[in-house]
C-alpha cells in the first residue's frame, strides 16, 4: 500500500474545467489521483471501471456535467444509473462499492470538484486501513477481470 | 439556515390561506382582476413552498441524481 | 486525437477575437449557472429547461388563445368592440387577455434565454445543426405571430402598425406592391385586413407545433415541461400581472384617425421602434440580415467548427457487425436518435450475427459523436474510430501503474 491511496478518474470533455487543476496527468491538489478525459460521461464502459480496480487502482471516479445540463442531454444520468449497477455488482462480488464514485460538476466548480475528490480519497484510506485480507484484496485476487456479460 | 426556510414555509402557507380567501371574495364581488391576482399570487406562493421544500430536503432530486 | 491523458484542448491555442468573445460568452453564460445553482439546486436551474419555459408559455398562449378567439370580431367595427367586451364584459376574460399578452412576453424571454444558452454553449455542434435551424424558424415565426396579435385589437397602436407594416411591405422590391395589396385584401385597410390579419395570427401559431415537431425530432426525451417549480412560478407570474397590470387597449382606430405615436412594446414592436430613424426598406434589411447571420451560426466562422475549437473529434461511432447482438441496448441510449435498429442480414459473419434477429445502424448524419453508444454497449460492438476501447485501456493501465 503506498502512501496514497491510487485513484483514476474519468472527466468529460464539457464538465469541470481541469486546466488549471492538471500537472500532467495527475491533480496537483490531490495526490495520486490520476486523470484521463473523455468525450461525455457517458462514454464510460462499466467494464472499464472494474478494470481501474481489479488492475490495482483503490479508486475511480467518473465527473459529469450537473444533472440537467450535460452537453450530450442525458450522459451523466446514464453513466448515474450504469455506476448504480455496477455497485450493486461490487458488492455482490465483496469488493466495497464505496470505491466507485460519480461526480457531477460543471466548468467552473474546480474547487467544489477538488473538494469532493479529496473526500472520495479520504473514504478509500479509511477502506485501504483495513488489513490485507479485507473484503476487497481476495475476492480480486481470487477472481480475473469479469467478462462482459458475466451475471456475477 | 433550516429554521429560515422552515418559517419560510409556515408564512408563505398562511400567505397562500389569504390568497385563497382573497379568491373566493374576488369571485363573490365580480372582482374579476382582482380574484386574477390572486390566483397568481397564490402560485407564486406556491413555487416559493415548493423551493423552500426542496432547500430543506424533504422532497428530493429524482434518484439518478443523488 | 493524441492518445496521452493530456488535454485535447492545449492551453495555448491561438483565438481570433471573435473566438476569443465566444469563449468568454461560454464561460460568462456557466458562471451564471453558478450563481443560479445556489439558489435553486441543479434540477430545478431555469436556464437547462429554457425550451421546457418556452413551451409553457406556448401552452398558454394556446389555451388563453382559444378562448379570445371565441368572442373576437374580425371586423373594422367589430374588432375594437369586441375586445372591449372580452376585457369588461366576460369574467376573468380581462384576466385571460392579459395572460394572453404576458405569456406572450414571456414566450419571448425563454425562446431568446434559449437561444443565447445554445449558441454559447456550443450546443450546435456536429448534426446539433438541425435543431438550430428549426429554432431560428421558430423564433421568426414566433415574433411575427406576436406582431400580429397586437394588430387584431385594431386600436390607434395597431393603426399606426398596420401602415408601418404596410410600408415595409411595400418597400420589398418586385413583390412589395403585391405583398401589400395581398396583406390588405382590397386597395385600402378593410374588413377583409382584420380577416387576414387573425389568419396570419393563428396560423402561423399553429405552424408552429409543426415546427417543434422538426425541432424534437432528432433529440430523445426533449424537456418539453420546466420543474414544477417554475411552472407554478410563470403562471403566478403571469396572472398576477394579468390582475395587477391589465393589458387595456388604447383608444380605438378611427378611419380619419392619422394616429402618429403608441407605446412600445420591447418584445415585438423593436423593428417598429427602429422606423423612427430608418427608412422601412432599411428596417426590413436589417431583420433579413439578423435572420441570415442566425441561421449560419452554426456554419460560419473557424471558431464556429469543432476543429476551430479545439473539440475532440473522435469520429462518428461505429459498430463492429461480428459483435452486435441485437441487444438494442445502445438504441435506446443514444440522445439524438442516431442509432435504429435493422433486421440483420442472414446468416452474417460472426455467432452473434448468426443468432440475432436485429442489428444496430449508426445514422452518421445525426452521430455527434459523443460516445454515449459506446458506454452503453456491453459486448464491445460499438467503438469511437478515433478513442478505441484498447487507447481507454492503455490509458487506464498507464494511469494505475504509474
Amino acid at each position: 500500500m503506498s502512501a496514497f491511496p491510487k485513484v483514476v478518474g474519468f472527466v468529460c470533455d464539457w464538465s469541470v474545467d481541469l486546466t488549471p487543476l492538471l500537472d500532467g496527468g495527475a491533480l496537483r491538489d490531490v495526490p495520486g489521483v490520476r486523470i484521463i478525459r473523455v468525450p461525455c460521461s457517458g462514454f464510460i464502459r462499466p467494464s472499464w471501471l472494474e478494470d481501474a480496480l481489479s488492475g490495482g487502482a483503490d479508486g475511480v471516479f467518473v465527473t459529469g456535467c450537473p444533472y440537467g445540463d450535460c452537453l450530450n442531454r442525458e450522459g451523466n444520468y446514464l453513466m448515474r444509473d450504469r455506476i448504480d449497477q455496477l455497485q450493486r455488482r461490487l458488492v455482490r462480488r465483496r469488493t466495497d462499492p464505496a470505491r466507485l464514485g460519480m461526480l457531477a460538476h460543471g466548468l467552473h466548480d474546480g474547487d467544489a470538484f477538488l473538494a469532493e475528490v479529496r473526500e472520495f480519497v479520504r473514504r478509500l484510506e479509511a477502506l485501504a486501513a483495513a488489513p490485507p485480507a479485507s473484503a476487497g484484496r481476495p475476492a480480486r485476487a481470487a477472481k480475473p477481470a469479469p467478462a462482459e456479460g458475466d451475471p456475477a | 439556515m433550516r429554521s429560515a426556510y422552515a418559517l419560510g414555509i409556515v408564512l408563505l402557507s398562511a400567505l397562500a390561506l389569504l390568497f385563497a380567501v382573497g379568491i373566493v371574495y374576488g369571485e363573490i364581488g365580480d372582482r374579476w382582476f382582482f380574484g386574477g391576482g390572486m390566483i397568481g399570487a397564490l402560485l407564486l406562493a406556491y413555487s416559493f413552498i415548493v423551493l423552500f421544500l426542496r432547500k430543506l430536503g424533504i422532497i428530493g432530486p429524482r434518484k439518478a441524481e443523488r | 486525437m493524441s492518445l496521452t491523458a493530456g488535454a485535447p484542448r492545449p492551453a495555448e491555442a491561438p483565438r481570433g477575437r471573435y473566438g476569443r468573445a465566444m469563449t468568454a460568452l461560454l464561460r460568462g453564460t456557466l458562471r451564471l449557472d453558478v450563481l443560479i445553482n445556489k439558489l435553486y439546486p441543479t434540477d430545478y436551474n431555469p436556464l437547462y429547461y429554457t425550451g421546457g419555459l418556452a413551451n409553457l408559455f406556448l401552452f398558454v398562449l394556446v389555451l388563453s388563445g382559444i378562448f379570445l378567439f371565441f368572442y373576437y370580431e374580425a371586423s373594422l367595427g367589430g374588432a375594437f368592440a369586441s375586445v372591449r367586451y372580452i376585457t369588461e364584459g366576460v369574467p376573468y376574460g380581462g384576466i385571460i387577455r392579459g395572460i394572453h399578452r404576458y405569456a406572450a412576453d414571456g414566450f419571448i424571454v425563454a425562446v431568446l434565454l434559449h437561444l443565447f444558452r445554445n449558441w454559447f454553449t456550443d450546443r450546435y455542434l456536429f448534426s446539433r445543426d438541425n435543431p438550430w435551424i428549426s429554432g431560428m424558424f421558430l423564433l421568426a415565426f414566433g415574433g411575427f405571430v406576436g406582431f400580429t396579435g397586437y394588430q387584431l385589437v385594431w386600436d390607434e397602436r395597431a393603426q399606426v402598425l398596420t401602415s408601418l407594416f404596410l410600408g415595409m411591405l411595400r418597400s420589398i422590391p418586385w413583390a412589395g406592391e403585391a405583398l401589400a395589396r395581398a396583406f390588405l385584401g382590397g386597395g385600402g385597410v378593410g374588413d377583409s385586413t382584420l380577416v387576414r390579419v387573425l389568419f396570419l395570427h393563428v396560423a402561423p401559431a399553429s405552424v408552429l407545433y409543426v415546427l417543434l415537431w422538426w425541432h424534437y425530432t432528432r433529440v430523445r426525451h426533449p424537456k418539453i415541461w420546466p420543474p414544477a417549480v417554475w411552472v407554478l412560478l410563470c403562471l403566478g407570474l403571469v396572472f398576477l400581472l394579468a390582475g395587477a397590470l391589465p393589458a387595456t387597449s388604447g383608444p380605438p382606430a378611427t378611419p380619419a384617425g392619422q394616429p402618429a405615436s403608441f407605446p412600445m412594446d420591447v418584445f415585438f414592436l423593436l423593428p417598429f421602434w427602429l422606423v423612427n430613424w430608418l427608412p422601412a426598406g432599411a428596417v426590413v434589411f436589417l431583420l433579413a440580415v439578423l435572420l441570415v447571420l442566425g441561421f449560419i451560426i452554426p456554419y460560419a466562422g473557424a471558431r464556429e467548427r469543432p476543429e476551430g475549437m479545439e473539440v475532440r473529434h473522435a469520429g462518428v461511432a461505429q459498430v463492429i457487425d461480428g459483435n452486435c447482438t441485437g441487444c438494442e441496448l445502445c438504441y435506446f441510449d443514444c440522445p439524438y436518435n442516431a442509432i435504429v435498429m435493422a433486421s440483420s442480414p442472414a446468416p452474417g459473419l460472426s455467432r452473434a450475427a448468426a443468432n440475432r434477429t436485429l442489428l444496430a445502424v449508426v445514422l452518421e448524419s445525426r452521430c455527434v459523436e459523443c460516445g454515449i453508444c459506446i458506454g452503453a454497449c456491453p459486448f464491445e460492438a460499438l467503438e469511437l474510430p478515433r478513442f478505441l476501447e484498447r487507447d481507454v485501456k492503455q490509458l487506464v493501465a498507464e494511469a494505475v501503474g504509474a
